[in-house]
């Protein structure tokens, strides 16, 4: 009785959003956002751990809760009423319909991410956790959200492909996908390095930890305060969780990588701290704190690689500092949101073209008015990131032509040359052999 | 004849004959040539049903007849043989049902749907042939059947697309027939068999057997489109819609690639071939393809054209995983000739829906697409996301064990092709999803048709839904009985038995 209620909830914790996302389904219930979060409280209310595996999924997929995913539950489901009730209705407009949609994806692989008892389970949904959130990000509408959303959906590919490859190191390593087994076979794995390095890298994107932070100033300031209240507790929160779950913490020491590690999340306090003062805008602020927190958890992390004891000693706070991070940051954006509605701001405003530029397209720009100031003029009135776009199309135009030109030539002489293409290919073989 | 011995050839027939009546019924009987087509369709289904059960319990369902001295024509059921069978019996009903309705009110239908129904007998005879000698028939009798579906619309362009076809499978076909001859002189047989029937051959033949290998392999490369002998296939693209879905998906692209696979695994036997050095350099013909490939799509604003140059990187996936030489990267191939396929077409449909109903040719007249077609564009999204390889889309199946095939086989280069594959798939799809669902739509469509409250005719939305939920759920369910992936898993095991 008790095994088939918890499949069914444990299924339901992530599925029932992802149904709910279909808006043919959703525009027949009342209040879909809230109905979606029910059977993750309805499991928070069971005083009682269980997991399941689910054989015909994927290749095999374990859902379990229990201890510290309850807690990471927990936050989750208070973050999601939250949002849920900024939102308000959300299926009203067509706009908001598509919101809504991506509000219920992100949902669903954030909960199925907390739940996740094994490695592809926990990447499946981190996937459609991130192509949920690059949605919310951009279905705003305001051209800083979009910016935040194309810099992240970039970051996002990057980091799939990372944990892609750490995956496959794992499975060729071990059959065993579950945390524990994945862990403790990679500890003692000859690919330990590679493994290391692109976990590291693929939650380090996924979170925005410095350097990599880049979209999180953007997307604080543009998105709606629904939104940017799940920022902390949602991908940063969820890439935190990534690598306290995937990394062998404890069972191996790496002083070099944790060194280097230590030395990023330093310097990401020490550019939180001073570029927070320097800006000093209060809607900057939560963008601040995550970049100073999640530098904080990462020193915290190299340590742990660098010397296992350590770890040993505060590793069990590593679930309390993540939730810690992800209510105290959604309380600080909902305050600073509180008092700039009472300061009479727009809720998401409108962008400044010279103001929202990031750095990436805001350095080139730079140069050529230096450029400019010493008398180096290049072309007036043309700016700098129109000249790399055109510089680009003109590139691509000239492969262009090539390619196609080439193709043109070999479908007129077809014959001849899949003739000679074919005695080449022979005198390859034979000179091969 | 018995029941196993019929089997192959009913399953033969079942598009054949009906096909054949086709081609003499009048345009407007409607009603009898749309039963003839899905009456046929659907009992191909139930005789590959029953086939695949067999199959998987062991019959040996095998039909033969002399077709000249000491060769015989053989149509033989065996598990890779049933793989193909089925994503081709599958698809030609979803095709059909989506024809229908593309070609209502369109001349020529009957001629049209009896060339389809060769076409697809020909493809079905491509994967149960048993020998290389019938595997050349049906192939040459699909290029012959393909032919007139490509210049379909008789325009001057579609006549330039149909010649250009003809002139590189034609060539082709020749370079297969002398590869055939050739190994029948030297082995005295064509008989596929598990481990292949040149063994004996290799301390001899050496040098031959290498040279016969880059025969059948250019020659099966023009289908499989394998760089630099793909450049039919985007031209090959203004063919109707259902004609670019049966040859990206099912027949053409798909024969090529099937008899790539027949002839690595079944004539020369994977270690013979990994023994004869050919699987390396077929391994980096198919990663150029597939970089290639992926590289001309991103460049490309027709939709359709985009979609070819991505069949042409797609299918070499199949390729690599054979010739990377394990069990673990033959099931990626193999469970990526039925993935490719769903997805494909899925695309191909959807792009064919936005061109009948919007008049939608080109990816920058997509933008606000998705509001005015949410439920083909919610298809397309799904398929583009399982070409990129997003979990648990059918892609990310194909793309997990191509990936650790490459590792168990100590060939980690491979898993940068891959890499670099999927961060060009996503340069090349991912703007299509961004215009289409982010952007704000035009005032007005290039040529929009409507169909009262449903975004567009029924016949043509049905089948890019079916397959999008084929493409999630060879994905989701990949561990469960009879997905593709344990079916590929099943031949595999038996290839790489001791």
């Amino acid at each position: 009785m008790i095994t088939t209620l918890g499949l069914f909830l444990l299924l339901s914790v992530p599925g029932l959003p992802l149904l709910l996302a279909l808006p043919a389904l959703r525009s027949r219930l009342p209040w879909p956002c809230y109905l979606a979060i029910l059977p993750a409280v309805i499991l928070l209310l069971i005083p009682a751990d269980f997991s399941i595996e689910v054989p015909w999924l994927l290749f095999g997929t374990g859902l379990g809760v229990g201890g510290a995913s309850r807690l990471l539950l927990a936050m989750s489901v208070v973050l999601w009423v939250a949002a849920a009730t900024l939102l308000r209705a959300p299926s009203s407009r067509p706009a908001d319909n598509r919101l809504a949609t991506f509000f219920l994806l992100t949902m669903a692989g954030n909960l199925g991410m907390i739940l996740a008892t094994g490695l592809v389970g926990f990447f499946a949904f981190s996937t459609l956790m991130g192509y949920g959130f690059y949605g919310l990000l951009v279905t705003t509408g305001n051209a800083g959200a979009r910016r935040a959303g194309r810099a992240y959906l970039g970051l996002l590919i990057l980091a799939d492909l990372a944990l892609f490859e750490a995956l496959l190191v794992t499975a060729a390593t071990t059959g065993d996908l579950g945390f524990g087994a994945a862990r403790h076979a990679m500890a003692q794995s000859p690919s330990l390095g590679l493994y290391l390095s692109m976990v590291v890298f693929g939650f380090a994107a996924k979170a925005g930890i410095w350097p990599l932070h880049f979209w999180l100033p953007l997307a604080f300031r543009s998105t709606r305060p629904a939104v940017a209240l799940l920022l902390g507790g949602v991908p940063v929160a969820m890439a935190l969780l990534g690598m306290v779950r995937w990394l062998p913490l404890g069972e191996i020491t790496s002083p070099k990588l944790g060194l280097i590690i230590q030395g990023i999340g330093v310097a990401a306090m020490l550019y939180a701290i001073l570029t927070g003062l320097i800006r000093g805008q209060l809607k900057l602020l939560p963008a601040y704190a995550v970049i100073a927190t999640t530098g904080l958890f990462v020193t915290a992390l190299g340590t742990g690689l660098a010397d296992p004891a350590a770890w040993a000693g505060y590793g069990n706070l590593a679930h309390y500092y993540i939730v810690s991070l992800g209510l105290g940051l959604a309380i600080l954006t909902t305050t600073i949101g509180w008092l700039q509605a009472r300061r009479g701001y727009p809720v998401t405003p409108a962008m400044q073209t010279d103001d929202s530029n990031p750095w990436f397209e805001r350095w080139p720009g730079a140069v050529v008015r230096w450029g400019a100031k010493i008398g180096f003029y290049t072309l007036p009135g043309l700016r700098s990131s129109w000249l790399a776009k055109m510089g680009c199309l003109r590139q691509i135009c000239a492969w262009q032509r090539i390619l196609d030109s080439i193709e043109h030539s070999l479908q007129r002489w077809t014959f001849a040359s899949t003739l000679l293409l074919l005695l080449a290919m022979v005198s390859v073989f034979l000179a091969a052999c | 004849m018995n029941w196993d011995a019929g089997l192959p050839l009913l399953i033969l027939s079942s598009s054949l004959l009906p096909g054949l009546v086709i081609f003499f019924l009048p345009e407007e009987r409607v009603a009898t040539r749309t039963t003839l087509n899905l009456g046929g369709a659907l009992l191909k289904l139930v005789l590959v049903g029953v086939m695949v059960w067999g199959v998987f319990h062991g019959h040996h369902y095998e039909t033969r007849m002399p077709l000249l001295p000491g060769l015989d024509l053989v149509l033989r059921a065996d598990a890779e043989a049933v793989l193909f069978v089925t994503l081709s019996t599958v698809l030609w009903l979803v095709t059909t049902v989506y024809a229908i309705g593309y070609l209502e009110d369109s001349p020529h239908r009957s001629r049209f749907f009896g060339f389809f129904s060769l076409c697809v007998t020909a493809t079905v005879g491509v994967a149960l042939a048993g020998n290389l000698i019938t595997f050349l028939l049906f192939y040459e009798l699909l290029t012959l059947a393909t032919y007139p579906l490509i210049v379909h619309r008789g325009t001057e362009v579609a006549r330039q697309a149909g010649r250009t076809y003809l002139t590189y499978t034609i060539a082709g076909g020749a370079l297969l027939l002398v590869g055939t001859v050739w190994i029948y002189s030297l082995a005295g047989s064509l008989e596929f068999t598990h481990r292949g029937f040149v063994a004996e051959l290799v301390d001899t033949h050496r040098a031959a057997l290498i040279v016969i290998f880059v025969l059948l392999i250019a020659g099966l490369g023009v289908k499989a489109a394998l760089v630099p002998l793909h450049g039919w296939l985007p031209q090959a693209m203004v063919a109707p819609a259902p004609v670019s879905a049966l040859l990206h998906a099912v027949a053409v692209v798909k024969a090529g690639a099937f008899g790539i696979v027949r002839v690595v695994d079944d004539v020369f036997g994977v270690e013979v071939a990994a023994n004869l050095g050919v699987t390396g350099p077929l391994a980096a013909v198919a990663a150029v393809t597939i970089i290639y490939g992926s590289l001309r799509a991103l460049f490309q604003d027709d939709l359709k054209r985009r979609l070819a140059f991505s069949t042409i990187s797609q299918v070499s996936y199949i390729i690599l995983g054979i010739a990377i030489v394990g069990p673990a990267a033959t099931i990626g191939g193999l469970v990526h000739l039925v993935h490719q396929g769903v997805m494909k077409i899925t695309l191909f449909f959807c792009a064919g829906n936005l061109a009948e109903t919007l008049g939608i040719h080109k990816i920058s007249e997509m933008n606000g697409v998705g509001r005015r077609m949410p439920w083909t564009m919610a298809a397309f999204t799904i398929s583009a996301l399982g070409m990129v390889g997003v979990p648990p889309l059918a892609g990310f199946i194909s793309k997990w064990y191509l990936g650790l095939g490459a590792l168990d086989a100590g060939q980690g280069w491979v898993v940068f092709v891959l890499a670099g594959s999927s961060l060009l798939n996503a340069g090349y799809f991912l703007p299509i999803l961004y215009a289409a669902w982010f952007k704000a739509p035009p005032d007005a469509w290039p040529a929009e048709r409507t169909w009262g409250s449903r975004e567009t005719f029924w016949l043509l939305l049905a089948p890019p839904v079916v397959t999008a939920l084929l493409t999630l759920a060879a994905g989701l369910l990949a561990s469960a009985p009879f997905s593709p992936l344990q079916w590929a898993r099943f031949i595999t095991a038996q290839e790489y038995m001791p």
